[in-house]
């Protein structure tokens, strides 16, 4: 079937060049808007004839008419306008805008769109509102401005991935993001490299894509702007479309500007005074040894002898008055050394923390002639975030160029070369190499990272592990560079004014190459005699597209055609070599080491489609669409193989019917619906085929074995999606918004479904699962100033989500963790009719005031040991239940923006909240334990809030001794309030007056200001509340304030 | 122009055509699991792996020999917190700290093993001439080893409960919806033996370094009689080995050096351990019982031998034993390391090079059997019992020799003691022995609410749960929880 649409749209292609058009006269036209620019894709039609055409990307267009016709000229975004040709065989002509926010042009799947037109759900983002912010991929940018968006930013780090969601949680193993489409042609996401088998750290494969680049960025949300992407749209699609040139001299922009991050969003589980935590550690470690039958004074005895041991060789000694559980510990100075730390602590968060530094600089030059347009940038950037070590920096440029060739072809070629560097930090509940658990935890203000007898570096671990940071740095590295080539090669015919068919092929690589180091004086050094291991990872991406696009208008009927074909050839391969035994400490090469390891192969995927869609309107007021995909892909058995999307959509312009009209203070009034099929493929390339693997290897000789038990009719995640919407703008743009509802099933969700482990496994795949996402989305917005040198608009958007389970294998609850940090941090469970996010775990019931006691609701149906608030109750967390605990998911969530602009001077605040959920802290059971992990510093709040004689009004247990676990559970006790309101950005800047300019040659020039995270409103007041896409709050590098200062000029 | 369209279209036709292969991309780094085993080639790649899981960390490289020495009285911990203290206070139950991965693991090489006898069999069925016998032998042997290795985790001992549950016997391939139940631990030893004399026939009685041979099957069959109480078969089946002098006994000069080599004269089977295999690193076998910070800082000290295990080695100052014992960190006198899975006490390895944590693991050696030839010829013949167990008796100059009236059961197992200590043994011979096990608390000052300073077998905890994954996929064996969890 293929090969005979192949067939018959190449016999099109060629046979409509002999085309020709006779008796009439050419007409050729340029069309450009108020300032003068080009405007490309404006309808040019011939009143009651129906021959139509468009300008190009020049905004050029040429046009067969009789002398005597009147041409109507139509764009989005533009008023139209009626002209009489009168004989003229040239025509220029101005556009003036047509001031609407919902007349936006967009670019959608596979073409373009006007925002009031188009029949699904879609937002757009602009490039204003992410080219100045200080970060490095666009996608950080994009919270709070899109109604159903919501981006999670796990880590602070330089170069990490942050997660988006799109209306909710549609997926328990497959992936969640959305599918990312780089003009035109979908692409990788997500982090790249191997790094993270090392280190727990990411790489953003986005982040080689300059932010300045971008154009615009168009989210598309309900089956009918998505299902055209069929197997890869069920959670959504971000088109991001890069910058053209506009006709004109060429235009030199520079860009440039330092931002500065001198200090955390929020508070960060912040220590308690040396004296407070030698205090409670005294009562923790004096109860334990009351615990083991000791008299008051042999235990006090205990106390100070290992406050000796442990603390006493940094140079400080201790005593006590008395020798009772609560004392105060007298810390003094030691003199037997050369320096006497009396009164003196060592900051080590002042040594591990720096001043973040993000700096960015773009050049870029762009322009065109009727023929060529072209842009050009080059960008350097880096990014030293707050924790020493954690340095990113990317180097990038691009060239995007059109070429008309003749008069029916045009070619595009837009090419991306990135280079990025990224040295990262673990991320994790890692003792060893968390610089913020260490501070916060670990690294007492009495260790120092010398010796105070000698002076000389302290190179031996101090209590709980911890160890010199400060020594141990020079003792390891890593690093992981990522080169990216980009080109997205296009040629487009117009056949016809009516016709144009359009080819893409791409090319997109990404090769990562990471290093990491341990010297053999490194504790994951020392078993092998230092280790370095370098892999070399890359990911290539071909895709080839074909689409012919047909539109005509008939009277007041707009018929819009779609059809193509897509292939998509991906593949990985990676080479690992690690070299164990090293030679030197100044070799940190493979070559050189004794012992040799190595490892590579490639995997990936293939995928062919075939497309179309079809679009109808009557004279713009009624509107009706439908799409259908069919795919094939590699990732399913040959059975399941190929699977059909489709969508059907329709929409009513209120707003043109003339009972509407009529009436002054609606200016628009649209209802839109749509529902559909797209899907999301399964995980793993091989999931469906049971296979031998050979990682098994026997002393030096291959070993097999069977690696899972695979069901070879494995398919297709679905997604049903609904969607209805309502549009409105309302006392001209007074006020204006929208309201969405949508309804979206995901079933046949893949399932790691646990199997009996007898079988010799413990999982394997099946399409069990369902998951409902509905939801509301309202946008409101208000165009409260609209003067010519005063504006003021204001926006609101809010998305509630009910996420919940519908259907899981054999109705058994799925238990699972989060995944991030690798360190389980928080239990979720998967319960029919439950959120897709319940934390699962224990009930703390609180502390017993009476004697500072963890008590745990039993929730077994009993009455416990006692009754707590009337429940059953007990001391022991082992007669406890566990239970649904709480929601990750907010009950709202969205943002709040407001734009300023007054003469040169404009002002930007761009605010994110979330209202409701909870949040699980998986840093209280280290800051705010009751004495289970002894050495161990405890946050202020603990000191604050435990319970103690003298303090029973504490909330959290008394410390004890006794090695109790009760900390250790994943319970309540660490959940919280999600809920905040965040000042993600504010941006000022101020135009320079051109009559100071242009006499130096500058058109013109701005300088601005930025600042993020400046102000934050948290219920939860520990740590950041911005947390990852599952609700959790980890040792993850939080997020900084950072005030951003800039200059741009244009030449 | 018109020459590029035809050009791209004739491009696109070809990338078109070419649909169906296009769309089947198989793994560059595994094969289709119907059609890996072909010949006694790909039998021997697929009884390297069954080798390689059961030295993965789960199984013997360092989980099962772990959980026999820790819980055995002979080592204790000095502080909580360094990591598997909650097999020395037996803090288990079935959603926490359950142990499981020695029956997941167990479990995955029977599964391994049985797809391996199918294929055998269908080949064979259908006239292949190649020779699989070593490897079908090796097999069989192997799921005895399994099975025998899971009813001792996870049923009550053979002579005091043979009724009890003992494990799922699973001897042919299952599809992944299968929920097997458990049999009688007195179902489990009969399959046990069962596959054991299988297997006899087809086993080469050369050395095979690193696999199973017809000798380790006897050894094995001795071990498996021994805790069946079956004395005279234990005794033939040791006696077997002892008699073939494929295997000889180390020399008392060679006993310490013995450690820092692989496959010594005593190994009957050894799996091997390998540097980028089954090496766990600083988290091997061997360093859970090294000194505390002993060549890396991330050595935590552990487990170190108990006052009552370094009293029993000190009733000879010169036993050879204490070649292998070094330090600990309580004090310089203090010689409670061991250092068998070291390679030696300077940490020499196995392999002659750097790395002193890929040090192979000895399942079954001579001196075992020697013991095992003693304590089954204890009932019938104590002169005889008494000549095998001198011949370990040896080992400690000092100590005198055991006759006919010196020798009982508590010699010998003091003897196991000594000999076998840190090699996986001591819990499961106090188990099926019925003798009371001491920790040495005080010396870390250990409080434990879930056992006493002494046990013995009645508590329950010294089987381990079902676990609740198992449970969760397979409810059927929910009822036949072990007591008590």
């Amino acid at each position: 079937m293929n090969k005979i649409l192949l067939t018959s749209l190449c016999t099109v292609a060629c046979g409509s060049l002999q085309v020709v058009h006779a008796q009439q006269i050419q007409v050729a036209g340029k069309i450009s808007d108020a300032n003068g620019a080009a405007v490309p894709d404006v309808t040019v039609s011939i009143k009651g004839s129906g021959t139509a055409t468009s300008t190009n990307s020049n905004g050029l267009f040429t046009l067969n008419a009789n002398p005597d016709a009147t041409f109507v000229i139509s764009a989005v975004g533009y008023q139209k306008q009626e002209i009489k040709l009168n004989g003229r065989k040239t025509l220029t002509i101005s556009l003036q805008k047509e001031e609407n926010a919902l007349d936006e042009v967009m670019v959608v799947a596979y073409g373009t769109a006007k925002k009031s037109t188009y029949t699904g759900s879609a937002a757009v983002v602009k490039n204003d509102a992410i080219d100045k912010q200080p970060v490095t991929s666009f996608q950080t940018a994009l919270t709070g401005r899109v109604p159903g968006l919501q981006v999670s930013t796990s880590s602070g780090q330089a170069g990490s991935t942050p997660a988006i969601r799109i209306r909710g949680i549609g997926s328990m193993n497959a992936s969640n993001e959305p599918l990312y489409v780089i003009d035109g042609v979908p692409v990788v996401s997500g982090s790249t490299g191997q790094m993270n088998d090392y280190l727990v750290n990411s790489n953003n494969v986005m982040s080689t894509l300059n932010p300045s680049d971008i154009e615009t960025i168009t989210v598309l949300k309900d089956a009918a702007a998505s299902s055209l992407y069929g197997s890869r749209a069920a959670n959504g699609v971000i088109i991001i479309t890069t910058k053209k040139g506009k006709n004109g001299a060429p235009k030199i922009n520079l860009k440039s500007s330092l931002g500065i991050s001198p200090s955390w969003a929020t508070d960060n589980n912040e220590t308690a005074s040396v004296q407070d935590q030698i205090d409670m550690l005294y009562s923790v470690l004096y109860d334990s040894r009351i615990a083991g039958g000791l008299n008051e004074t042999a235990a006090n005895k205990w106390v100070l002898d290992r406050f000796k041991t442990r603390f006493g060789i940094h140079g400080y000694g201790f005593s006590t008055e008395g020798t009772s559980m609560y004392e105060k510990v007298n810390i003094t100075g030691l003199t037997d050394g050369i320096e006497n730390r009396e009164g003196k602590y060592y900051d080590w968060n002042d040594a591990l923390f720096r001043t973040g530094i993000f700096n960015t600089n773009d050049l870029s030059v762009s322009g065109g002639t009727d023929n060529t347009n072209y842009y050009t940038s080059l960008s350097y950037t880096q990014d030293k975030s707050r924790v020493i070590l954690n340095d990113y920096n990317r180097i990038s440029g691009r060239v995007n160029l059109n070429q008309k060739i003749g008069k029916y072809l045009e070619f595009g070629s837009n090419i991306n070369i990135a280079k990025t560097k990224l040295v990262g930090m673990n991320d994790t509940r890692n003792t060893g190499s968390n610089y913020l658990l260490q501070t916060r935890n670990l690294l007492w203000p009495l260790y120092w990272p010398t010796d105070y007898k000698t002076g000389n570096e302290w190179t031996a671990r101090y209590g709980s592990l911890a160890y010199n940071p400060l020594y141990y740095n020079k003792e390891w590295e890593n690093s992981s560079k990522t080169s990216k080539i980009s080109a997205v090669e296009s040629l487009t015919l117009k056949l016809l004014p009516e016709l144009t068919v359009k080819t893409i092929f791409s090319y997109d690589e990404t090769e990562s190459k990471d290093h990491i180091y341990y010297s053999a004086k490194h504790y994951n050094g020392s078993s092998t005699n230092g280790v370095v291991t370098e892999v070399t990872s890359n990911i290539q991406k071909l895709v080839s597209s074909t689409t012919a696009n047909y539109n005509k208008t008939f009277g007041l009927h707009h018929v819009s055609l779609l059809a193509g074909f897509e292939a998509e050839k991906n593949e990985s391969s990676f080479v690992r070599a690690t070299g164990k035994d090293l030679p030197s400490s100044a070799l940190h090469t493979v070559s050189t080491a004794g012992q040799l390891d190595a490892g590579a192969y490639s995997w990936g995927n293939n995928m062919m489609s075939v497309l179309s869609r079809a679009e109808y309107n009557f004279d713009e007021r009624y509107f009706a669409s439908a799409s259908f995909r069919r795919d094939g892909s590699s990732k399913l058995g040959p059975l399941p193989r190929w699977g059909n999307f489709w969508s059907l959509a329709g929409s009513w312009n209120i707003a043109k019917e003339s009972f509407i009209a009529q009436v002054e203070d609606i200016n628009a009034l649209r209802i839109r619906g749509s529902y559909g099929i797209n899907a999301t493929l399964p995980p793993s390339d091989f999931g469906w085929r049971s296979l031998t693997s050979y990682s098994n290897k026997y002393m030096t000789q291959p070993g097999g074995a069977l690696s899972n038990i695979a069901d070879p009719n494995l398919t297709w995640e679905r997604n049903y999606t609904t969607n209805l919407a309502l549009e409105f703008g309302l006392f001209d743009n007074k006020i204006f918004g929208s309201v969405e509802y949508f309804n979206r099933d995901s079933k046949d969700l893949i399932q790691q479904v646990p199997i009996s482990t007898i079988t010799g496994f413990s999982y394997t795949l099946k399409n069990i699962g369902e998951i409902n996402n509905k939801g509301l989305e309202f946008e409101l917005g208000s165009d409260i100033i609209k003067k010519q040198d005063f504006r003021w608009t204001a926006s609101l958007n809010a998305t509630f989500i009910d996420s919940k389970v519908i259907k899981l294998s054999g109705g058994k609850p799925i238990i699972w963790y989060d995944p991030t940090g690798k360190d389980d941090r928080a239990r979720f469970i998967y319960q029919e009719n439950q959120s897709t996010l319940a934390f699962y775990g224990l009930e703390w019931a609180g502390v017993n005031k009476e004697n500072g006691k963890n008590v745990w609701y039993t929730n077994d149906g009993t009455e416990g040991d006692f009754l707590f608030e009337g429940r059953g109750a007990s001391y022991n967390y082992t007669k406890a239940q566990q239970t649904i605990i709480g929601n990750a998911n907010p009950k709202v969530y969205g943002g709040i923006n407001t734009d300023v602009e007054y003469k040169g001077l404009s002002l930007g605040l761009n605010f994110a909240y979330k209202i409701g959920g909870k949040l699980y802290d998986a840093t209280s059971k280290d800051v705010a334990d009751d004495g289970y992990y002894w050495e161990r510093i405890h946050a202020q709040y603990f000191v604050d809030e435990s319970w103690s004689p003298n303090n029973t009004d504490g909330n959290f247990p008394i410390v004890s001794g006794r090695d109790l676990e009760d900390v250790n559970q994943i319970s309540s006790r660490h959940l919280y309030d999600a809920s905040y309101l965040r000042l993600k950005n504010i941006s000022l800047s101020y135009k320079i007056p051109n009559d100071y300019l242009s006499k130096i040659g500058i058109n013109n020039a701005r300088i601005f200001f930025n600042g993020s995270n400046l102000l934050t409103f948290s219920k939860y007041k520990y740590m950041d509340p911005e947390v990852n896409q599952y609700g959790t709050r980890g040792w993850e590098i939080p997020t900084p304030k950072t005030y951003t200062f800039g200059l741009e000029f244009n030449f | 122009m018109r020459k590029l369209f035809i050009a791209s279209c004739i491009f696109i036709s070809f990338s078109v055509t070419s649909c169906k292969d296009f769309l089947d991309v198989k793994p560059t780094n595994s094969g289709d699991a119907e059609t890996s085993i072909q010949t006694a080639a790909d039998a021997k790649v697929i009884v390297n792996g069954v080798m390689s899981i059961l030295s993965n960390r789960d199984y013997y490289g360092r989980n099962f020999p772990l959980y026999a020495d820790v819980k055995g009285g002979d080592f204790t911990i000095f502080a909580a917190g360094r990591g598997f203290d909650y097999l020395y206070t037996f803090n288990h139950s079935a959603s926490s700290n359950s142990y499981s991965s020695v029956w997941t693991q167990g479990f995955n090489a029977i599964g391994q093993i049985n797809n391996l006898l199918k294929n055998i069999e269908s080949l064979k069925a259908t006239g292949s001439l190649e020779n699989f016998n070593s490897y079908e032998g090796q097999a069989l042997t192997a799921r005895a080893l399994v099975n025998f290795d899971l009813v001792r985790l996870y049923g009550e001992p053979y002579n005091e409960n043979k009724a009890a549950w003992g494990i799922p016997i699973i001897t042919k391939s299952l599809k992944a919806d299968a929920q097997e139940l458990r049999s009688t631990v007195e179902d489990t030893y009969k399959q046990i033996l069962l596959d054991l004399k299988a297997a006899e026939t087809l086993l080469p009685k050369t050395k095979l370094n690193g696999y199973l041979n017809y000798y380790a099957n006897k050894a094995l069959q001795a071990r498996v009689y021994l805790y069946m109480e079956d004395y005279p078969n234990a005794l033939a089946a040791a006696q077997e080995v002892i008699n073939s002098k494929v295997y000889t006994l180390y020399s008392n000069t060679a006993w310490v050096d013995s450690w820092k080599s692989e496959f010594g004269t005593e190994s009957i089977f050894e799996l091997g351990i390998y540097p980028n295999e089954t090496d766990l690193g600083n988290s091997s076998l061997g360093a859970y019982f090294r000194r505390s910070a002993h060549g890396s800082s991330a050595i935590l000290g552990n487990f170190m031998a108990s006052d009552y295990f370094l009293a029993r080695l000190k009733q000879d100052d010169t036993d050879v034993r204490w070649g292998v014992m070094a330090r600990d960190e309580t004090a310089a006198t203090r010689l409670g390391a061991i250092y068998k899975y070291s390679g030696g006490v300077n940490l020499e390895g196995d392999k002659k090079s750097s790395n002193s944590t890929a040090v192979n693991f000895k399942v079954i050696r001579l001196s075992e059997v020697y013991l095992m030839a003693a304590e089954a010829a204890l009932k019938s013949d104590k002169a005889l019992a008494a000549s095998y167990l001198n011949e370990i008796r040896k080992r400690s100059p000092k100590l005198s020799l055991t006759n006919e009236s010196t020798i009982s059961l508590d010699v010998i197992a003091e003897e196991r003691s000594k000999e076998l200590a840190g090699e996986g043994h001591r819990f499961f011979d106090m188990i099926r022995w019925n003798k009371k096990i001491e920790f040495n608390d005080e010396l870390g000052s250990i409080n434990t609410i879930h056992r006493t300073k002494t046990i013995d077998r009645s508590l329950n905890k010294t089987i381990l749960p079902i676990f609740t994954d198992e449970i969760n996929a397979n409810p059927g064996i929910g009822a036949q929880q072990n007591p008590g969890y």
